[in-house]
């Protein structure tokens, strides 16, 4: 698989960053997929920004436009819109271009990173690379290690279950798609995380394996500390805070599973129903045959019931595609938050044993020893870097489900009118030769 | 008063109408306003002649149903249903209506009426009456007889059945059909006074009888495939809806799941909160609508049911023609051969194989007075026949031109209702669809607001 040549550019007027490819992606054997073609750039921009029109400044933030999309491409570009800390924005990552690699010991599956920043701690402007899942796996977990206080937000599930699904099929990928542009997107959100040099490399390394290798990346001085916080220690009682965050969690995950369940059930419903509408349709077929007059009527009344079902797959298909796994993300994303808020409980724990050990053995000494102090440093940061990340979080989520839901409704709006439209343009020739009468 | 002219096909010939005690009791009846169901019968103009002009208009409805307990023929107790029917006569200067006759009737009286004209009347596609028990339900609709819905939509197709009959220009003068409405006690006896029954049952046979018909009218016998095969289609569409309507219940009922949970939620959220509440609200809503929706549906179901009835009442005229043309093939076949015979005789010659030809060449010739006499027989027989056949002939070919009418009536009668039929379908689903659009965008409000 050598590189092939780069797509020739659009050469006159403004265009999109993204049309222009890194001037390193073509050359090397890791990133290229020589010889399949690359989307054009049209097709990019739609798949992550989901609108055709789009022109943007060198480092500038997409206009938002209102043509209707899916619930997760709005998703993405709400949270490009959003802005961290009251700065203007100056990191852009997007995944796409999914391609399937054939080797000799397996087949899997590289996603296009392509990243746009004026940071500093970018040596270039852009960059892209290709990644497989395991890559992100890898950055997930070094991103836990490195930054233990911080709310790392969830990857897509790993396993599939072979057989189930089919995990080359162009529904799944795309779905897996959208999953990890989300991920990375969260991380650019974020003001702690995207500084993570982890995340750094991952986005810019044209060899991530050698880099993995090495193994011993810097780590904080908060994180190598709390890397070595043992377990066992009793709470002894936890901040109201915390302890309400805990709770709301529980119950959320609750609620949001009992969603999954309805809405798998009511797609379920759907598609039996699809199934009998396709059988019902043709039968009206099969009456104008018979007829002379009504021909041309049950020929109608077929043609429009074919419609609505196919309005109806259509329906079908983006729940599945882009509702639920959104909604599965988020128990993801809640069990993540609750291991977070347990290592917290543990390192205030071992604060107050450690501080409690103190105050017994010394009752009179009023100096307060190195170590102790160290912890209560240590719980101090977790508990600002926490209280940060939940807020972010609980904004998140209120904007990432207020999109979800207005696209779940959306999209039954779409389906509706569809159907309104097929009915009403039967009327007239239904009505038609009453008249001539 | 004129009365009704003789048909003359009709093999039998039911009493002519006369006038019982209402001095202006004409029967040219033109459907009321009362019509239930979204039905044109605007057909019955037409059966007024000049010279009724001066006749008043009938309306006739079946208001009520009443579940009843009585002894049936068996001295056991049963429960039936008995359906108030009033005939209302409608005044043509102002329009106002007096009520004139009113009587109970249960569904097997309708079914003795209607057996009565199928008999009497076998050249008419007669009006079919609803089904006597449900069929193509989907699950939540009952198939108990019993059943308030279903009682309901029975009164509906009775009342529908009084007025196809009431406005077909022939069925609509019968005497039968006449006391059906307006004579209560007693009626049933008449009915089976004229006979009919046992003709009933010669004609079930007939029916059913295989007989191979070697010149029949073709336009009959592509009508009577046409009859099969509507019936057919038109029972598959039944089933299908029956399915297609059962898994749409499921589809909005699932949802009303989402109003709980949603509730349930909004309780743990601050600023979310209020908008998933009244979102699951309107998911209530939603949910609950199509109880509604598939009530509606079932009106279109049984405007397709009346005509997979109508293709049986369709196909039995069919069969009727085939069945005098076979009698007239037989006739006519039966005729020859005894012309022949006499000619063999006449003539000394034997053509045809005869087991008395061969005892006779066995054991004798029969005398020329035997001879003589056997031909003269014959020659009885023969003319007999041929008078016969003459008749059938001109039976048969009465029957097939005013058959022919009825079912050129028919069509258009046909085609008019189904086209309307499948416009008020169309109707409910722009309905339905309007409404999951405003639910959805009520829901999508609150979801913004989240």
């Amino acid at each position: 698989m050598s590189g092939g040549p780069p797509k020739g550019l659009p050469s006159t007027g403004p265009h999109s960053l993204l049309d222009m490819p890194h001037p390193l992606a073509g050359s090397s054997s890791e990133e290229a997929v020589g010889g399949d073609s690359t989307p054009s750039p049209d097709l990019l921009m739609a798949r992550s920004f989901g609108d055709k029109d789009l022109i943007l400044p060198n480092g500038g933030t997409p206009a938002g436009t209102s043509s209707p999309a899916s619930s997760s491409s709005l998703l993405n570009r709400l949270q490009l819109d959003d802005d961290i800390d009251g700065e203007t924005r100056d990191l852009f990552v997007t995944v796409d271009d999914p391609k399937k690699h054939v080797c000799t010991m397996e087949t899997y599956i590289t996603y296009r990173i392509t990243t746009k920043s004026t940071r500093v701690e970018f040596d270039l402007p852009e960059y892209s690379v290709r990644r497989r899942y395991q890559d992100f796996d890898w950055l997930r977990n070094k991103l836990e290690e490195s930054q233990p206080t911080h709310l790392i937000p969830p990857l897509p599930e790993k396993f599939v279950v072979k057989g189930v699904v089919d995990r080359f099929s162009e529904e799944f990928v795309e779905t897996r798609r959208k999953a990890l542009d989300k991920f990375l997107k969260r991380i650019t959100d974020h003001p702690v995380l995207s500084f993570n040099e982890h995340f750094n490399v991952f986005l810019t390394a044209k060899d991530l394996n050698a880099y993995k290798k090495q193994g011993m990346a810097l780590l904080t001085r908060v994180g190598e500390s709390v890397k070595h916080v043992t377990g066992g220690y009793k709470l002894r009682s936890r901040p109201l805070e915390f302890a309400a965050v805990g709770d709301y969690l529980d119950t959320f995950a609750l609620k949001l599973g009992t969603i999954d369940r309805i809405a798998q059930r009511i797609i379920k419903e759907e598609i039996e129903y699809l199934v009998e509408l396709r059988e019902y349709g043709p039968v009206y077929s099969t009456w104008s045959a018979l007829e002379g007059e009504l021909t041309e009527p049950l020929e109608g009344v077929s043609a429009c019931i074919g419609n609505c079902s196919t309005a109806l797959e259509e329906l079908t298909d983006d729940m599945t595609e882009d509702f639920l796994p959104v909604l599965r993300e988020y128990i993801l994303y809640s069990d993540s938050m609750k291991s977070v808020l347990k290592k917290r409980d543990q390192v205030q724990a071992e604060y107050e044993a450690k501080l409690e050990a103190v105050a017994l053995r010394k009752e009179d000494r009023p100096k307060v020893p190195a170590d102790v102090e160290r912890c209560q440093d240590r719980m101090e940061c977790f508990n600002a870097d926490l209280k940060a990340d939940m807020e972010r979080w609980q904004n998140n989520k209120r904007q990432d489900f207020r999109q979800l839901l207005v696209g779940m409704a959306d999209k039954n709006i779409q389906y509706y009118e569809k159907c309104l439209m097929a009915w009403e343009s039967i009327i007239p020739l239904l009505q038609e030769k009453q008249e001539a009468k | 008063m004129e009365q009704a002219p003789r048909d003359p096909e009709r093999q039998l010939q039911p009493a002519p109408l006369e006038p019982l005690g209402h001095p202006d009791a004409g029967l040219q009846a033109a459907v009321g306003e009362e019509a239930e169901g979204a039905r044109d019968e605007g057909s019955g103009e037409g059966t007024m002649t000049e010279n009724n002009f001066w006749l008043k208009k009938i309306e006739i409805s079946v208001s009520e149903a009443e579940k009843r307990t009585g002894r049936n023929a068996m001295n056991m107790q049963e429960t039936y249903t008995a359906y108030l029917i009033e005939t209302r006569s409608v005044e043509h200067t102002d329009g106002q209506s007096v009520l004139t006759d009113s009587l109970w009737r249960r569904y097997s009286e309708f079914e003795l009426l209607r057996n009565y004209l199928l008999v009497y009347y076998p050249h008419i596609v007669v009006p079919p009456l609803p089904e006597k028990r449900a069929e193509f339900v989907w699950h939540k609709l009952s198939a108990d007889n019993m059943d308030p819905d279903f009682v309901e939509r029975r009164r509906i197709g009775l009342e529908n059945f009084l007025l196809r009959v009431a406005s077909h220009p022939i069925l609509c003068r019968d005497k039968i059909f006449y006391l059906f409405l307006t004579q209560e006690g007693n009626w049933k006896e008449t009915v089976n006074e004229t006979g009919f029954q046992l003709k009933a049952d010669s004609r079930l046979k007939a029916l059913n009888a295989t007989f191979r018909v070697k010149n029949p009218d073709k336009r009959f016998t592509e009508l009577k495939h046409y009859s099969d095969e509507l019936q057919s289609v038109i029972s598959h569409l039944l089933r299908v809806r029956a399915r297609v309507a059962d898994r749409l219940y499921g589809v909005y009922k699932v949802h009303g799941n989402y109003g709980r949970v949603f509730s349930e939620w909004s309780a743990i959220e601050k600023e979310m909160g209020d908008g998933l509440q009244s979102a699951g609200h309107h998911m209530d809503v939603y949910a609950s609508s199509i109880d509604d929706i598939l009530e509606d549906e079932e009106h279109y179901a049984d405007q397709l049911k009346e005509y997979l009835f109508y293709a049986e009442a369709l196909r039995a005229v069919c069969r009727k023609h085939e069945l005098m043309q076979y009698d007239l093939e037989m006739a006519a076949q039966d005729l020859a051969s005894k012309k022949q015979q006499c000619e063999e005789l006449a003539t000394g010659t034997v053509r045809t194989f005869s087991l008395k030809g061969m005892t006779t060449k066995l054991f004798g010739q029969e005398t020329p007075e035997q001879r003589e006499a056997r031909i003269k027989v014959l020659e009885e027989q023969i003319s007999e026949g041929e008078q016969q056949l003459k008749s059938k002939n001109l039976e048969g070919r009465e029957f097939v031109k005013n058959a022919w009418a009825d079912i050129e009536r028919f069509k258009e009668q046909k085609n008019h209702d189904l086209k309307e039929a499948l416009i008020s379908y169309a109707v409910m689903q722009i309905s339905m669809c309007k409404k999951g659009i405003q639910v959805w965008t009520n829901a999508k409000e609150c979801f913004s607001k989240m």
